[in-house]
């Protein structure tokens, strides 16, 4: 839920290269369009980057649809977030398909954050953007 | 005087690993000294047998069900109460070296203050101490991850830094390639050099450390070594030491199929359908590896390179305890040595760890060496006792009341003062959610030479399934006597102390936030 009208909350939300501003641990979010597509380069505050694709943006029911197309090898990925109006101001629906499995976690104890990073920016203007520059850094860690 | 305990964990290691526990392979004089002169455990057992929730135990001195961390990918609470925050309060300096996985380590957005520290190089947690540690410097089990060696590796050694085995592979599940002479899974020919190898590092970055403080300075220094841990790639340069092609099987592996097979039929489902490769219960072994397909000569080949790594670790030990030596440190220095859990290793035809409460997983090393001025003398605790009870001993070692907030009691350090306890049992817990789908929970209590495991129902079990094994007729675990009518007394007998012992569930358990 966020205290704010669902069209101020989707103009953030719609906005692909905005999401390192509202999603902690990005660094960067660069759009760029090709003429097979608009795809998407996250840097993450570990060095690593992912590769999405954006695969639609629809204003009138304020849905973003995305796929992450690497590094990593998913064999389906299909990420959607919803604006919906509530009367509480608004309520944001993120969702996450994905095969196989050992990303779940990862990004679902993420998204988390960034739904909290979603209301701080919108309600209070106070961006998540990463503090570490990811020069340093390595990947995104990793083994057992 | 000051008071000094170098607590030393190595990651995933068998009981049988050590010389002074019968081990016939690695030698491991340093530690089978420290044995010698002090407390060996015949029956130290975890209480979950994967890193993080054991981990998580020897640092809060809980059971999983009260500190809460029920699975790896669960990191423990902020603010739990730790023994290290304890005698850093009571003025201890505080190190920690080496693997810690309190948090997980797939991270690629640092949400965890360990990964961030391991990243930017940063030794505490913005000034302060973390977990209370006032310094840590931390390393996986390779070159990558968000670990201070990584980033020491990549600026000192980047040839280096695609040397070692890849523990993930491209979907980000546990590695299955095979590598090595055998194709074993997770085994690779390192050419990494033996000095810069991260065992290595983690006793360079101790000593380095203990070089600062002073004589009247009181210490804790935990020494966290990421080995023998898959995967299985020390240094090409050491390999000579135990050559593969020469080792004799392990007792505990059933060379036989049709042995193995029925063996592994008596033990609980999920224990075939693992072997088989109709299970993935749990992100602690390849997803895509089939236990069915180990051969001999892998397991020959798994286990010399295990036993490399445990002579690196005893070498590392023994140079670390020279500096302190040298300091004229000794006196006063209690020692501790043991690991956070088993491994297969080739016992029942198996590698890696997962749902499986036996000796490979649960029967661990444990040495307490005390500092000779105790005049505590050499002994061997044959009773079971827990990992849960290391940190009231390091509070017993330090004058510190054991709090309540902590669930074991110090280590007896005679067989009387063993069967003095009040509750000689130790319980082990599993949890696995799998978001395939599969779902496992086992409970165990260990008491009287009997190891009795409830299956709680979930995706493989109804929920009246279990084990019961006979330690002292029956040390390879073969005969499962659960279902045997007259040990159905003993059985109950046992499940009615395992509910007498196991603390609530927590209303809300804390959430999975990765897969490690």
């Amino acid at each position: 839920m966020i205290a704010a009208p669902p069209d101020e909350v989707w103009s953030v939300v719609a906005a692909p290269e905005r999401q390192a501003e509202w999603f902690p641990g990005m660094v960067s979010s660069v759009v760029e369009e090709t003429g097979e597509g608009t795809f998407r380069t996250i840097h993450t505050a570990s060095g690593a980057f992912i590769r999405e694709e954006v695969l639609g943006v629809d204003h009138g029911a304020r849905r973003f649809e995305y796929r992450i197309i690497g590094p990593f090898r998913m064999e389906h990925h299909l990420g959607r977030i919803t604006v919906v109006p509530d009367p509480f101001g608004s309520l944001v629906i993120y969702e996450q398909e994905l095969e196989p499995k050992a990303l779940t976690y990862v990004l679902d104890g993420a998204i988390a954050d960034a739904l909290n990073g979603l209301r701080d920016l919108v309600v209070e203007g106070r961006t998540s953007r990463s503090w570490i520059e990811p020069t340093t850094a390595t990947g995104i860690g990793g083994s057992t | 005087m000051a008071s000094r305990i170098l607590f030393v964990t190595t990651d995933q290691q068998r009981f049988d690993a050590l010389g002074c526990n019968g081990g016939r392979i690695a030698r491991t004089p340093v530690i089978d000294g420290l044995a010698a002169s002090g407390v060996r455990y015949e029956r130290a057992h975890p209480q979950n047998v994967v890193c993080m929730p054991s981990r998580a135990t020897m640092l809060t001195g809980q059971h999983i069900r009260n500190h809460g961390v029920w699975m790896n990918g669960v990191p423990l609470p902020a603010d739990a109460p730790t023994v290290a925050g304890l005698l850093n309060d009571a003025g201890w300096r505080t190190g920690l070296f080496g693997k810690a996985h309190f948090e997980p380590f797939l991270d690629p957005f640092l949400r965890f203050p360990q990964n961030r520290m391991g990243v930017t190089g940063a030794t505490n947690e913005d000034g302060h101490p973390h977990r209370g540690f006032e310094r840590m410097e931390f390393a996986g089990h390779g070159s990558g991850g968000l670990v201070h060696y990584g980033g020491w590796m990549r600026e000192h050694y980047p040839e280096h830094m695609m040397s070692f085995y890849p523990p993930l592979d491209g979907t980000l599940d546990v590695n299955a390639d095979g590598g090595g002479d055998t194709g074993a899974p997770q085994v690779l020919r390192n050419p990494v050099p033996r000095e810069i190898y991260h065992t290595d590092w983690v006793a360079d970055r101790a000593i380095d450390w203990l070089g600062g403080l002073s004589d009247e300075d009181d210490w804790f220094c935990w020494l966290s070594f990421p080995d023998p841990h898959h995967p299985w790639d020390p240094p090409d340069s050491e390999l000579h030491r135990v050559p593969w092609r020469d080792l004799d099987l392990p007792d505990g592996y059933p060379s036989n199929q049709t042995e193995r097979e029925v063996a592994l039929d008596a033990k609980g489902a999920h224990w075939r359908r693992w072997y088989d490769g109709d299970l993935v219960s749990n992100f602690e072994a390849p997803a895509r590896w089939v236990p069915a397909t180990l051969t001999a000569d892998q397991v020959r080949e798994v286990d010399a390179m295990a036993h490399i790594e445990n002579e690196l670790i005893d070498e590392a030990l023994g140079r670390l305890l020279s500096t302190v030596s040298n300091r004229g440190w000794d006196d006063d220095l209690h020692v501790l040595f043991t690991t956070d859990h088993g491994e297969f290793q080739g016992d029942h035809g198996l590698l890696f760890k997962g749902p499986f409460h036996v000796d490979a997983l649960m029967r661990l090393p444990l040495v307490w060496r005390p500092a000779p001025t105790t005049g505590i003398a050499p002994s061997v605790v044959n009773d079971p006792v827990g990992l849960v009870d290391l940190a009231p001993t390091f509070c017993m070692i330090a004058g510190i009341e054991v709090p309540d907030w902590m669930d074991g009691a110090p280590l007896p350090v005679t067989p009387e003062e063993a069967a003095r306890r009040q509750r000689p049992a130790v319980l082990t817990e599993w949890d696995s959610v799998h978001p395939g789908g599969s779902e496992v929970h086992l409970q165990t209590v260990t008491l009287d030479g009997m190891v009795c495991t409830r299956y709680e129902a979930g995706t493989c079990h109804e929920g009246v399934e279990g084990e019961l094994w006979d330690l002292v007729g029956d040390p390879l675990q073969r005969t499962n006597l659960w279902d045997d009518p007259v040990r159905r007394a003993l059985r109950d007998d046992l499940v009615a102390e395992l509910d007498a012992l196991l603390p609530e569930r927590p209303a809300d358990p804390l959430r999975t936030q990765a897969p490690v």
